[in-house]
């Protein structure tokens, strides 16, 4: 078959089509891809020589990556992100999002707004805490349960007839169970 | 039996070099073809109705395969860091973000979906395609779509001259690939890959994924994207996938063949190039 393999010179297109101009090429020998590209030509034209066009790439930047920049640079970031998770905000997320608030309603200069929503994000964190701390004695609850249960069950075995004592015995744990749940927000307090 | 030999004949037509693929059936003076041409419905049409196709600005309704959401999610927007930008890469930025460079999702889905417009063109005149990627934490993946596909794929190390010098490291007259979709056009990151500028040579068109730090210039069709994410990769896949067998359903659709089976892979088709 005709062709030119001077791939630095023109385009496939402009090469296939000189050589059925020409007649090197005949016409039911045209590769199947050349109504197509006649059809939709790509936007640039796939030339070797091409030359880079001479535009800047810009930085992008945001209104509020000054007040992020200043939040990174004076607490380290030491929070563990989930990139796979898209539902919840991280901590510099939360803390644009009342700085913002705080900004809108425009009563404190720059810096009290900062400290005002360092103070806010520290005590939104702590209150998500604590919510979130309830439902671990719950958990560790049942987990306790189902241990309590199998000893007692070796102890029923063993001694036989204590049925009314294993729930007893079921419900001291669980009030040993929840001041240990308190001392531990208690802890995170501090 | 007699079914199966009269199917393979077009293709051993087209392997005997003697082009215009699609019309090879017809065009043979054997006298077991003739039989062939009553099974396809009028050979005559297929021309027609390819010419009245390309007047459609888009017949497989490729805009509707994907979103820019679509490609935001898949990570498409993330390209190299500032230092390793090529020059030519500029005019698909948004622009660099502490360094590191982002595409814009816009130019993106604009340049894909020509990409796709062309590929299901491809598929719909029956061009062999090949997929090439040299990324081997996406190598399987590749094969495996292609596969699902119906079409090739080329993801090892490229000994020179298969398409430059194919009839004579084949032993027989080739028929090459009539598309390339490059799913990274990088050998590694310091140099493109041969086929890239094979292709041009040997006048095939290419579809390819262009990162910031590859030369989009012999690409016919370049896609500017993320080249190293492997969601990014499944996506291009899928949607490259998508677009042919949309190109091929449509074919068989208006010759009245029994439609694909996509239920396996057709594997008929790879057995019969690796004999050649």
């Amino acid at each position: 078959m005709a062709q030119s393999r001077l791939e630095k010179i023109g385009t496939i297109f402009t090469r296939v089509q000189g050589l059925l101009r020409g007649g090197a090429m005949k016409t039911e020998d045209k590769p199947i891809w050349y109504d197509i590209y006649a059809a939709f030509p790509p936007k640039a034209e796939p030339r070797f020589d091409r030359p880079a066009p001479e535009m800047p790439v810009r930085s992008i930047f945001y209104a509020e990556d000054v007040v992020r920049a200043k939040l990174h640079k004076q607490n380290k970031p030491n929070e563990t992100i989930s990139l796979f998770d898209n539902k919840r905000s991280t901590q510099s997320q939360q803390f644009l999002q009342i700085y913002d608030n705080l900004k809108s309603q425009g009563a404190l200069d720059e810096q009290r707004i900062y400290e005002t929503a360092l103070d806010l994000l520290a005590e939104q964190r702590q209150q998500s805490r604590l919510d979130a701390t309830p439902e671990d004695p719950a958990v560790a609850a049942t987990e306790l349960d189902v241990e309590t249960k199998s000893q007692l069950m070796s102890e029923f075995i063993q001694a036989g007839g204590q049925q009314d004592r294993s729930s007893g015995s079921q419900y001291k744990e669980r009030k040993k169970e929840s001041p240990v749940g308190i001392n531990i927000d208690s802890l995170f307090k501090d | 039996m007699l079914r199966k030999t009269l199917n393979n004949l077009p293709r051993f037509s087209q392997l005997c070099g003697l082009s215009r693929r699609l019309q090879s059936t017809q065009a043979e003076p054997a006298p077991a073809v003739t039989t062939t041409v009553s099974t396809e419905a009028e050979p005559e049409d297929i021309a027609v109705i390819e010419q009245r196709i390309l007047k459609h600005p888009d017949y497989f309704q490729v805009h509707n395969l994907f979103t820019v959401r679509d490609l935001f999610n898949a990570r498409v927007h993330y390209g190299h860091k500032e230092g390793s930008l090529d020059e030519r890469m500029r005019p698909y930025l948004y622009g660099s973000r502490l360094g590191h460079l982002i595409f814009d999702l816009d130019k993106t889905a604009v340049h894909l979906r020509d990409a796709l417009n062309f590929v299901a063109h491809i598929a719909f005149r029956d061009g062999i395609i090949l997929f090439f990627n040299r990324n081997a934490l996406n190598a399987h993946l590749v094969e495996q779509k292609a596969m699902e596909a119906g079409e090739f794929s080329h993801t090892r190390f490229w000994r020179g001259g298969i398409f430059t010098n194919a009839n004579v490291q084949f032993d027989a007259v080739t028929r090459l690939p009539d598309l390339c979709i490059f799913l990274n056009t990088q050998n590694n990151v310091m140099s493109q890959h041969t086929a890239v500028r094979d292709s041009a040579k040997m006048a095939i068109p290419t579809v390819g994924i262009v990162d910031t730090n590859c030369n989009p210039n012999l690409i016919t069709y370049p896609v500017p994207g993320n080249d190293d994410s492997p969601a990014a990769v499944e996506l291009y896949c899928n949607l490259f996938k998508e677009a042919i067998l949309r190109g091929k359903r449509k074919r068989r659709d208006l010759l009245g063949l029994p439609p694909l089976d996509e239920s396996q892979p057709r594997r008929s088709r790879n057995t019969k190039t690796n004999s050649n």
